[in-house]
C-alpha cells in the first residue's frame, strides 16, 4: 500500500466515521432513555434519503433543503411513537417486544417505500457529483465533505443541547437513573418521548446526508443496521461520547482494511468489533454501564 | 376437556382454510383452443438490482408482441404476455416460473433478465420440459448447467464479448497500447464473465493487471475501490458492471478525477439511462453491445420503426434481446405448428436445435448446449453520442484512443 | 396431542394419551382430542392429494419448511424467552453445509444433510456462548449480527460458496419429475416437523424444559434456586440451532439454488419469530399453526401483489398487532375469548389459586365422573 493511498483511505474514513456518529447517536439515544433497541432506525434513514431524492427530483432544489421540513417531521414522529406504541408495551418484555415493534416499523416501512417508489435504485444526480477537492494531495469529494460537514454539525448541537440545556440535564439523568430521576421531580416519560423525537431527528439529518452521494433503495436498511449496531455496542449502549468514538475508530478501520481486504471482507470488522466486545468487556469500551443487564 | 375440541377444531378449520384460499385463487388460463390467445409467460426483475435492464427487456417483449399480432398473431392466434416481477431475486424467479408454468398454465415461457437469475428459472422449466429462451443469461456458466431446453438469444456469451476490443488493443503499436489495466467486478456471472476475459486476454498478452477487485451485487460505496484504481494509476479500466454499480464507480473515479486512456464497463452504458445518471460525463467510455438500431439485418429495419413509434426512442441492447427471444420463438412455433405445454415443447426444441433463425441481431444459430455462434460489437461515447466503433469493417465511427478526459 | 399448557405437576389427570394416563384412558376428552389430532394429521397428508396443481404443491412444501423453521426457532425462544432475529444463520449454514457437502465432496445427500446440522451445531457453540453471554437487547444484537457476518463472509468467499452467484445443490431424487419432487419433499419436511413436535414434547415435560422455563420467568430467580442457567440456556440454543440447520439443509435439497442474500435474511428470520408469536410461543403447535397462517398468506400476498412490496407491508402490520395486542398469541387469545375462565396459563406463575382450585375440582369432577360411569360426559364446574 502506497503512503498516498493510505492517507487517500485514512480520509475516507474519518468522513465516513463522522456519518457513523451522528446516525449511532441516534441509536444509542433511545437505548439510553428508553432501553429500546430501535432497529427501524436506519429504515428512517433511507426514508429520509428518499424524501431528499424526491424533494430534488420535483423541484430541482438542493436535496439539504429538504431538512427544513424532515427534521420537524421526524421528531414530531418519533415523539408519536414513542407515546403511542413503545409505551404500550409491558415494562417486563419491553426490551424484547420493542425490538419486534420496531422491526415491523422497519419492515412497514421498507414495503412502503418499495410500493411507492418501486424498489428501482435511485441516486441524486447533483450538479457536483463528481467535483473533487484537494486536501495534502487526497482527493475529497465535495458530496461527501458537505455530508461530514452535516454531520459534525448536528453532533455539536446535540452535544450542547445534552450539555448546556435543562432538558439535556433531565435527559441525561433519566438515562443515568430513570427512577432517581423521577423522584427528583424529572418527568422521565415526557423527557423520554422528545430523547425519542431527537433521535429520530438524527435519523433525518443523516439520510439526508446519505442521499447526496449514494445509490438507495428500500432494502438498503439492512445494510445499515449491523455496522450501526456494532458501533452502540462497542462504544457502550447508552453512550452518547462511547458511540462517537467507537464509530470514529471503526469508520477509519473500515476503510483502511478495504485497501487489502475489499469491502466485503472490510465490512465484517463491525461484527468482529462486535463479538469482541461482548467477550471480553460487555459494558463497551468507550463508556457505559448499562449493556450487562440489557 | 371441551377446550382441546375447540382448538383441533381451529387448527383444522385454518389447514383447510387455508387450502381452500390456495385453491380459490387457482385456475390457469388452461387449453389451448384454436380462437384462445398463445399465453407467453415472463419473470422479469421490474424492481430491485437488474430493474432497469429488466424494464428495457419488458419494453422489448411488448414491442414484439404488438409487431406480431399486428400481423395476424402466431398460428392465426393472438398474443398476450404474462409478466411477474421476480425483483431481482433468485427465489422469486423460481416461484414466478413454477406459477407461470403450473398455476397460470402459460403455453410458452420466455426467459428473464441477468443470468444469476437465468440459471433456476432454466432449471424449472427444464423440468417441466418447457422450451426456453433467454435474452440474458450470457455467463458460461449457464451453459455448464446440462440444460437441454436452454438457447441464448444473442450474438455472443459474455466471455467474448470483448473479443474485438481485445483484438484491437493487441494490434496497437507498442507505444500506444495501454500497460497497466485495472478490473473491478460485480459478482454476478455475467458481469464477471465480461471483464474477465477481457482481463484474461489482456493478461496472456502481456498487460499488467494492478487491481482486481470483486464486490458484492449490493454495493453501494464504490470511494474504496475507486481509491485503488486510482492509486494504481492504471491506464485501462474494465467494469464488469451491471447498471447502478457501474454508475456509482464512474462517479466515484471521477471524484478522485482519475483520467484513463481506456475505460470500458459492461451492460450499464447501453442503457439510454446511463448519461442522464451520470450527468452526461460519459466521454470516450466503451461498452460491448449486442446490437445496433442502424443495422442493416432484414427483420430491423422494421422492429426500430415499431419501436420507436411504440416508445418514442430507438431501441436499446436489453430491448433488442428480448425482441430476439420472440423472434426466436416464433420462427420455431410457425415452422413447427404448435403452442403448448406437452410434447409440442421438445418439438420446438428439437427444431431451434438444427435451424438458423434470422433476428433483429442477425442470423443466429447454436451449438449443442444453447451458445450463440456470433459475436459482439463494441460501443463508444463520441461528443454524447454513442457510436459503433469496432470491429472496424462495421464502425460508424473511429475508435478514439486515448480517451478525452471525463 | 398435548401443548406445552399441560405440564403441570398439580394434581391435575395426565393429559395425553400418549403418555398413558393413569386413569380414564378413554374418556370423552382423549377420544375428542384424539380423534381432532388424526383430522389434523390426515388434512396434512392428504394435502398432496388435494393440491389442484404442483404450483399449490410447490406453496405447500414452502409452509411446511415454515412450519419446521418456526418450529425450530421455538426450542429457543418458546422455552427460554431470548429472541432471536437472527435463526436465519443456522438455516443458511445449515443449506450451505448441506449443498457443499453434497455438490463438492459428493456424498449421499441425506448422509450429508443430517452431518451438515451436526457441523452447525459445532460451529455455533462458540458463538452461543458470548451471545448468551448478554441479555435482552444485547442478545438480539448479536443474533442479527450472526445473520449479517455470514452474508458477508458467503459473498465473499467466493472459492468456497460460489459466492454472489451462489451454489448449485444437486438433485437427491434425480428421476423424478418436478410435481414428484415436490410431493416427496412435502412428506419429508412434515416427516422433519413431526420429529421436532415429538422432541418438543419429551423436553417439555422433562426437568430440563422445567429450567428452561423457570429461565424464562425470571433468570436471576432460577439461578439463585440453582438451575444452571448458563448451560441450559446453551442447549436449548444449540438444540434450536441444529433443527433450524436441518430444516435448513432440507431447504436446500427440495430448492437446489442457494442464494447468499436469501439464505442469510433478516427477513427469514424475522418471519419465523412472526409465526410463532403468532401462534403462541408456549404451545407445542403454536408455531405450526402460526406457519400455516402466515406461510398461507405471505404465499397468497406474493401470488396476488407480488409486484409490489405490499407483502412486506402486511407482514409488519400483522407482527405489530401481535406485538402489542396479543404478545402470547392466538391460541391463548381465542382461549381467552372464548373462555372466561379455565387454567390454561402455561407459566407456573401465571396460574393463580382461583384456577388452582378449579382445576382440582375439575379433577375431582372428573375423577367422580369416571368412578360413575367411564363414558359418561363430563362434568365440569
Amino acid at each position: 500500500m502506497s503512503g498516498s493511498l493510505l492517507f487517500q483511505s485514512l480520509v475516507l474514513g474519518v468522513l465516513l466515521g463522522g456519518l457513523y456518529a451522528l446516525l449511532a447517536a441516534g441509536l444509542t439515544l433511545y437505548f439510553g432513555v428508553m432501553r429500546v433497541v430501535m432497529i427501524a432506525h436506519s429504515a428512517f434513514l433511507i426514508l429520509a434519503a428518499y424524501l431528499a431524492w424526491y424533494f430534488n427530483k420535483e423541484t430541482g432544489l438542493d436535496p439539504l433543503l429538504s431538512l427544513v421540513v424532515t427534521v420537524p417531521l421526524f421528531f414530531a414522529a418519533g415523539v408519536v411513537m414513542q407515546r403511542l406504541l413503545i409505551t404500550r408495551l409491558r415494562p417486563a418484555t419491553l426490551t424484547m417486544m420493542s425490538v419486534l415493534l420496531t422491526f415491523a416499523i422497519a419492515l412497514f416501512i421498507e414495503g412502503m417505500l418499495g410500493f411507492v417508489f418501486t424498489g428501482t435504485q435511485r441516486r441524486i444526480n447533483l450538479s457536483y457529483s463528481g467535483s473533487d477537492i484537494e486536501f495534502f494531495g487526497a482527493q475529497i469529494a465535495v458530496v461527501k465533505l458537505v455530508a461530514f460537514g452535516l454531520a459534525a454539525v448536528s453532533l455539536a448541537l446535540l452535544y450542547v443541547l445534552l450539555k448546556k440545556s435543562r432538558f439535556g440535564q433531565a435527559l441525561r439523568a433519566t438515562i443515568q437513573h430513570p427512577q432517581a430521576a423521577q423522584l427528583v421531580g424529572v418527568r422521565t416519560d415526557r423527557v423520554a418521548g422528545l430523547g425519542f423525537g431527537i433521535g429520530l431527528a438524527t435519523a433525518a439529518v443523516g439520510g439526508t446526508a446519505l442521499s447526496l452521494d449514494a445509490t438507495i433503495y428500500p432494502s438498503l436498511h439492512w445494510h445499515w443496521v449491523g455496522p450501526l449496531m456494532a458501533i452502540i455496542v462497542v462504544g457502550g449502549l447508552g453512550s452518547i461520547p462511547g458511540t462517537a468514538i467507537a464509530a470514529m475508530v471503526l469508520g477509519i478501520g473500515q476503510s483502511l482494511l478495504q485497501v487489502e481486504l475489499g469491502t466485503t471482507w472490510a465490512q465484517t470488522l463491525f461484527y468482529i468489533a462486535l463479538f469482541v466486545t461482548l467477550m471480553v468487556r460487555p459494558q463497551g469500551f468507550f463508556g457505559g454501564r448499562l449493556a450487562q443487564r440489557f | 376437556m371441551s377446550q382441546w375440541k375447540r382448538r383441533a377444531t381451529a387448527l383444522a378449520a385454518t389447514l383447510s382454510a387455508s387450502a381452500l384460499l390456495l385453491t380459490a385463487c387457482s385456475g390457469g388460463s388452461g387449453g389451448g383452443g384454436p380462437d384462445d390467445p398463445i399465453v407467453i409467460g415472463v419473470s422479469l426483475p421490474l424492481t430491485g438490482d437488474f430493474s432497469e435492464p429488466g424494464k428495457g427487456v419488458q419494453r422489448g417483449y411488448e414491442a414484439w408482441v404488438s409487431a406480431v399480432n399486428e400481423n395476424g398473431g402466431l398460428l392465426g392466434r393472438e398474443v398476450e404476455l404474462r409478466v411477474l416481477d421476480d425483483q431481482s431475486s433468485a427465489d422469486r424467479v423460481v416461484q414466478d416460473y413454477e406459477a407461470l408454468i403450473a398455476h397460470y398454465e402459460v403455453d410458452l415461457v420466455f426467459g428473464p433478465f441477468s443470468t444469476r437469475l437465468v440459471v433456476p428459472s432454466a432449471r424449472v422449466a427444464e423440468e417441466y420440459g418447457m422450451l426456453f429462451v433467454e435474452p440474458a443469461g450470457a455467463a458460461e456458466a449457464v451453459f455448464e448447467q446440462g440444460f437441454e431446453n436452454l438457447f441464448y438469444a444473442a450474438p455472443a456469451i459474455a466471455q467474448d464479448h470483448y473479443a474485438h476490443l481485445a483484438d484491437h488493443i493487441l494490434s496497437l503499436p507498442e507505444g500506444q497500447r495501454p500497460r497497466t489495466v485495472a478490473v473491478a467486478s460485480m459478482d454476478d456471472p455475467f458481469a464477471q464473465g465480461t471483464a474477465h476475459g477481457l482481463r484474461d486476454r489482456l493478461a496472456e498478452a502481456g498487460l499488467e493487471i494492478v487491481v482486481d477487485e470483486t464486490y458484492p451485487p449490493n454495493t453501494t460505496d464504490f470511494a474504496g475501490i475507486a481509491a485503488k484504481i486510482d492509486d494504481s494509476g492504471a491506464d485501462m479500466v474494465i467494469g464488469g458492471t451491471q447498471y447502478q454499480d457501474a454508475v456509482n464507480l464512474i462517479v466515484a473515479l471521477q471524484q478522485l478525477n482519475y483520467q484513463p486512456q481506456i475505460a470500458a464497463f459492461s451492460t450499464a452504458p447501453t442503457n439510454p439511462e446511463f448519461p442522464v445518471a451520470i450527468g452526461d460525463r460519459t466521454e470516450g467510455i466503451i461498452a460491448p453491445t449486442g446490437y445496433t438500431p442502424d443495422a442493416d439485418w432484414p427483420s430491423n429495419v422494421a422492429f426500430v420503426e415499431h419501436y420507436t413509434e411504440m416508445f418514442g426512442g430507438p431501441p436499446a441492447e436489453d430491448e433488442a434481446n428480448a425482441y430476439t427471444t420472440g423472434q426466436v420463438v416464433a420462427a420455431a412455433v410457425e415452422a413447427v405448428g404448435c403452442a403448448e405445454q406437452g410434447e409440442c415443447q421438445q418439438r420446438l426444441v428439437d427444431w431451434l436445435r438444427d435451424n438458423e433463425v434470422d433476428t433483429v441481431v442477425g442470423p443466429l444459430s447454436w451449438d449443442d448446449k444453447g451458445r450463440p455462434q456470433s459475436a459482439h460489437l463494441i460501443q463508444q461515447y463520441v461528443d454524447g453520442e454513442v457510436s459503433i466503433v469496432l470491429p472496424e469493417d462495421t464502425a460508424e465511427a473511429p475508435f478514439v484512443h486515448p480517451k478525452p478526459e471525463w | 396431542m398435548p401443548s406445552a399448557s399441560d405440564t403441570r405437576r398439580a394434581p391435575a389427570p395426565a393429559q395425553d394419551a400418549a403418555a398413558g394416563p393413569p386413569r380414564g384412558p378413554l374418556s370423552t376428552g382423549n377420544v375428542v382430542r384424539g380423534a381432532a389430532f388424526l383430522v389434523a394429521a390426515a388434512l396434512i397428508l392428504l394435502f398432496p392429494a388435494l393440491a389442484p396443481n404442483p404450483f399449490i404443491l410447490f406453496s405447500g412444501v414452502i409452509v411446511a419448511s415454515y412450519a419446521c423453521t418456526a418450529t425450530a426457532w421455538n426450542f429457543m425462544g418458546g422455552f427460554t424467552g431470548y429472541i432471536s432475529l437472527g435463526h436465519a444463520a443456522f438455516f443458511g449454514l445449515g443449506a450451505y453445509a448441506t449443498g457443499l457437502l453434497t455438490g463438492d465432496l459428493d456424498w449421499p445427500p441425506f448422509v450429508a444433510w443430517f452431518v451438515a446440522g451436526l457441523i452447525v451445531v459445532v460451529l455455533c457453540v462458540p458463538v452461543g456462548i458470548a451471545a448468551l453471554r448478554v441479555r435482552g437487547a444485547s442478545f438480539v444484537i448479536v443474533s442479527i449480527a450472526f445473520v449479517l457476518i455470514l452474508l458477508l463472509v458467503a459473498q465473499a468467499w467466493a472459492d468456497l460458496t460460489g459466492g454472489s452467484n451462489g451454489l448449485v445443490v444437486p438433485r437427491p431424487f434425480p428421476d423424478l419429475s418436478r410435481p414428484e419432487h415436490h410431493r416427496a419433499f412435502y412428506f419429508l419436511f412434515v416427516a422433519l416437523l413431526a420429529v421436532m413436535l415429538l422432541v418438543w414434547w419429551a423436553i417439555d415435560r422433562s426437568r430440563f424444559g422445567a429450567g428452561l422455563k423457570a429461565i424464562r420467568e425470571d433468570e436471576d430467580k432460577a439461578q439463585a434456586l440453582g438451575v444452571p442457567t448458563r448451560d441450559y440456556k446453551l442447549v436449548a440454543y444449540l438444540v434450536s440451532a441444529f433443527f433450524t440447520a436441518l430444516a435448513g439443509g432440507m431447504y436446500a435439497l427440495w430448492f437446489g439454488d442457494l442464494d447468499p442474500i436469501f439464505q442469510f435474511s433478516i427477513l427469514l428470520g424475522s418471519y419465523m419469530v412472526l409465526m410463532a408469536l403468532l401462534g403462541g410461543v408456549r404451545h407445542l403447535f403454536g408455531p405450526l399453526l402460526g406457519a400455516v397462517i402466515v406461510g398461507s398468506a405471505l404465499e397468497f400476498f406474493k401470488l396476488e401483489f407480488g409486484d409490489t412490496q405490499l407483502h412486506l407491508v402486511a407482514a409488519a402490520v400483522l407482527l405489530g398487532i401481535v406485538v402489542l395486542f396479543m404478545p402470547d398469541g392466538i391460541i391463548p387469545a381465542a382461549r381467552d375469548l372464548a373462555r372466561r375462565f379455565g387454567p390454561q396459563g402455561t407459566s407456573i406463575r401465571e396460574m393463580t389459586a382461583a384456577e388452582l382450585l378449579e382445576r382440582n375440582r375439575a379433577a375431582a369432577a372428573r375423577t367422580q365422573a369416571d368412578a360413575d360411569a367411564p363414558q359418561s360426559k363430563e362434568d365440569r364446574p
